[in-house]
């Protein structure tokens, strides 16, 4: 999925508020980025959504902004 | 109003029944003084807010607003049910708009701060800058959703706004001793045994409407065809509770003679024993073999109320003819009383009515609650 398809992924799920869909494609984003700041903030979209859900990507999710320094060690 | 006069008022009130006289015109339609009577009788007690029954699934969550103030009734993954203030920590949002059921977390439709169905604050995204959800200024321990102290009895959500009221065992232990009988699981009927009436009156009004039969026969002719005044009692809690108790309680029954099923344990009393009382503030109560019921008095505003009906049984399954025809009965009977209260309503704006005199042998649980009110009042003092 390039870049534009991506980001209209985003918007539809937003407006269609597809909580799991929107978890995906923010996980996508942040693997599609090298850029740990990049990275970091769609990890964080992917966590909020994943937490709202009740999904069980939480923890993996968690695991990886904890990993990066963006979320508190528990 | 001068003090000088306010505490005369509040004495006559207090008074002995044989010479006393209700709350005067201001505690029904001067917007000043029901803001000090909010503080002194609904904002520093324990007051009705809810029933369980509203949340009845771990995760479901109820936006209610009392006295203005956005609260959140909740109830988390393992079954307890809480009350918050719906607000977020960090700008006030409002966090919850309609009833849902709260699949994983609360998130903030602001700025997506979430938090978890026990209050805690879980995430607070970008808090720290662009992807880094952390700030030394930021504690999400001590950042969680703000509890608003509750109490459950008989199902019914108490709330003490303040924060500074005894605990409510203490507070209304005589009335968990009276009705102990009756402490053991309640089953609310469902959609059917739910209604909500919208009663142009003062909440006030409708409590002392309640607290007393003397209106039974005037007002309520077909229930007092069977339950007559003299079968009644009166029931008085100073302080605490008051209202009526009826000693010929008769059970419904079904064309092949069945009947709803009686809590399990009561003692012989309860065979054709009745009680209805009103737990100060706001909410009615009635307890019989086979049923009870609760109505929450919503003080929409100083002359709207609305009024949750809600019955419950004794077992999670009943006869649904049985029920329905329980919650008509009951609804004819609130029903009938709405004029009654609608129209006191209308006749504290005539300047002429003094507060009114109470009929000394029949009005006792109707003054104890008048009573009640002058006197937190009272305690309220020029402070309040």
């Amino acid at each position: 999925m390039d870049r534009s398809a991506l980001d209209a992924g985003l918007l539809a799920a937003h407006e269609n508020g597809d909580t799991a869909l929107l978890v995906r494609l923010y996980l996508k984003a942040a693997d599609g980025t090298e850029d740990a700041a990049a990275s970091a903030f769609y990890l964080t979209h992917a966590y909020v959504f994943a937490l709202e859900a009740g999904l069980e990507e939480v923890a993996s999710i968690r695991a990886r902004l904890v990993a990066q320094g963006a979320e508190p060690d528990p | 109003m001068p003090d000088d006069i306010r505490s005369t008022y509040l004495a006559d009130v207090q008074a002995p029944i044989t010479h006393a006289r209700g709350l005067p015109n201001s505690h029904y339609i001067d917007p000043d003084t029901i803001a000090r009577e909010n503080k002194a009788v609904l904002e520093t007690t324990w007051t009705a807010l809810a029933v369980g029954a509203d949340v009845p699934e771990n995760g479901d969550a109820k936006p209610i607003d009392f006295l203005g103030q956005p609260l959140l009734l909740l109830r988390d993954d393992q079954g307890v049910v809480r009350v918050f203030f719906n607000i977020c920590r960090h700008r006030g949002m409002i966090l919850v708009e309609a009833p849902r059921k709260i699949e994983g977390a609360i998130r903030c439709p602001y700025h997506s701060w979430c938090y978890a169905k026990t209050g805690r604050l879980v995430a607070t995204p970008h808090v720290g800058g662009a992807g880094q959800n952390q700030h030394e200024g930021i504690d999400r321990a001590t950042l969680g959703l703000v509890e608003v102290r509750s109490h459950i009895w008989m199902d019914v959500v108490f709330i003490n706004l303040s924060g500074g009221a005894a605990p409510f065992e203490e507070v209304h232990c005589d009335v968990l001793a009276r009705w102990r009988e009756f402490d053991k699981p309640l089953y609310h009927g469902g959609d059917d045994s739910r209604f909500t009436l919208e009663v142009q009156t003062n909440w006030k009004l409708a409590v002392e409407n309640y607290c007393e039969s003397y209106h039974l026969p005037w007002v309520h002719p077909g229930l007092n065809s069977y339950s007559r005044l003299e079968d009644h009692y009166h029931i008085e809690a100073q302080g605490r509770y008051s209202g009526q108790g009826s000693y010929v309680y008769r059970q419904l029954t079904g064309e092949d003679g069945q009947r709803l099923p009686d809590f399990e344990g009561l003692s012989e009393f309860w065979e054709t024993g009745a009680e209805y009382i009103t737990l100060y503030p706001n909410l009615l109560l009635g307890v019989h073999r086979d049923h009870s019921f609760a109505i929450i008095l919503e003080p929409v505003s100083h002359t709207q109320t609305r009024e949750h009906v809600h019955i419950y049984y004794a077992a999670p399954e009943t006869d649904p003819d049985l029920r329905a025809r329980n919650a008509k009965q009951w609804k004819d009977v609130f029903e009938e009383d709405i004029f009654v209260v609608e129209g006191m309503m209308r006749g504290r704006r005539a300047s002429g009515f003094d507060g009114g005199r109470f009929a000394p042998a029949m009005d006792g649980p109707t003054h104890m609650f008048h009573a009640w009110v002058a006197g937190r009042m009272e305690a309220l003092g020029e402070d309040g």
